[in-house]
């Protein structure tokens, strides 16, 4: 019966085998060795045709009282900005002089509840808000259907 | 043999110095090497502190969302909240199709690009946290979307690019 063969094809195949994990690992190791790149963001790249058209806006020319109108509205809307700031930064001092008040007040109080109102939340993250919107959806609605593709580009290395 | 031997500089005669050349040309700027894109260590934070923060704007509305993530970063610095990284995330792009009310077709509605911008914090105190939740949620414009959570390393993993020979190969390995 034939026995020389098939002991020789084991043989060559474990070392095939072997040869083949060692190129793979070479591979591995040559793709390794290149850095990951971050996906270039679109936002940031301008489209070709906003920078080769020679198209140029002529504005009309502002009479001097239009002019002055305007300087005005903006020295009226610089201070009722910077007045809206200082009240934001006035409620956020306010803000923390009262937390600390209430926690000394605390502390006078118990220590035990004090270390445990000083400990961070862990239920605070993750939060999630939406922005409030111009139109809230109306209750009675009926929208027609459709559906969303993603069509977003696939960047590989 | 003497000629190209000879290491003597003559300091004193005034043909000192002759034959340099290189002070004559402009400088050379060293070579910047590429600098690899590394993961940093993600602060896990003390009982008091939370560690890696992310503040991430999402929106349709590029203008919008982009003064909204410049306004928390400032914000943060007036603050002193130590800010890590401020960076945007891949825009996302969907097509919005809708069913034709007597028809069968689908309808090409719109194309909308959704924007996201990350801000990351570090060091965020417990008893603060609230407050600036509260400031950043005041300001809030129409249409953005905020979200605060947690750094992970999926987070960064999902800014690269996917890599589809080295996980093929991964995948064979294992």
């Amino acid at each position: 019966p034939c026995r020389a063969q098939p002991k020789k094809k084991k043989k060559v195949d474990v070392r095939k085998e072997q040869a083949q994990k060692e190129r793979m690992k070479k591979k591995l190791k040559k793709l390794e060795k290149a850095a990951p790149e971050l996906i270039p963001i679109e936002d940031f790249i301008t489209p070709l045709k906003y920078s080769e058209s020679n198209r140029v806006r002529s504005l009309p020319a502002l009479s001097p009282e239009e002019s002055e109108r305007r300087v005005l509205l903006l020295k009226k809307w610089c201070l009722f900005k910077q007045k809206q700031d200082e009240a934001e930064k006035k409620a956020i001092k306010a803000l923390v002089a009262s937390q600390e008040e209430a926690l000394q007040e605390l502390r006078l109080e118990s220590e035990d509840l004090y270390e445990a109102a000083i400990r961070r939340d862990e239920e605070l993250f993750p939060f999630e808000r939406d922005g409030p919107s111009y139109t809230p959806p109306l209750p009675g609605y009926d929208p027609p259907e459709g559906k969303c593709i993603d069509i977003t580009k696939v960047y590989t290395q | 043999d003497a000629l190209l031997g000879c290491h003597r500089s003559y300091r004193s005669r005034p043909t000192h110095g002759i034959g340099k050349f290189k002070y004559l040309l402009p400088k050379e700027v060293p070579k910047k090497k590429k600098e690899k894109v590394q993961m940093k260590e993600i602060d896990a934070g003390t009982e008091y502190q939370y560690g890696d923060v992310n503040i991430q704007m999402t929106s349709y509305d590029l203008c919008l969302v982009e003064h909204f993530a410049q306004h928390v970063h400032r914000l943060c610095n007036r603050l002193s909240i130590r800010v890590n990284e401020s960076y945007a995330m891949p825009t996302k792009t969907n097509e919005v199709l809708f069913m034709e009310e007597r028809g069968s077709k689908m309808q090409l509605d719109a194309v909308l690009t959704t924007h996201q911008r990350v801000v990351q914090i570090r060091g965020l105190s417990s008893t603060f946290a609230p407050i600036l939740l509260e400031i950043i949620q005041s300001n809030q414009p129409e249409g953005v979307h905020l979200l605060m959570k947690q750094h992970t390393e999926a987070d960064f993993k999902s800014r690269l690019k996917a890599r589809r020979e080295l996980e093929e190969l991964l995948a064979e390995m294992s």
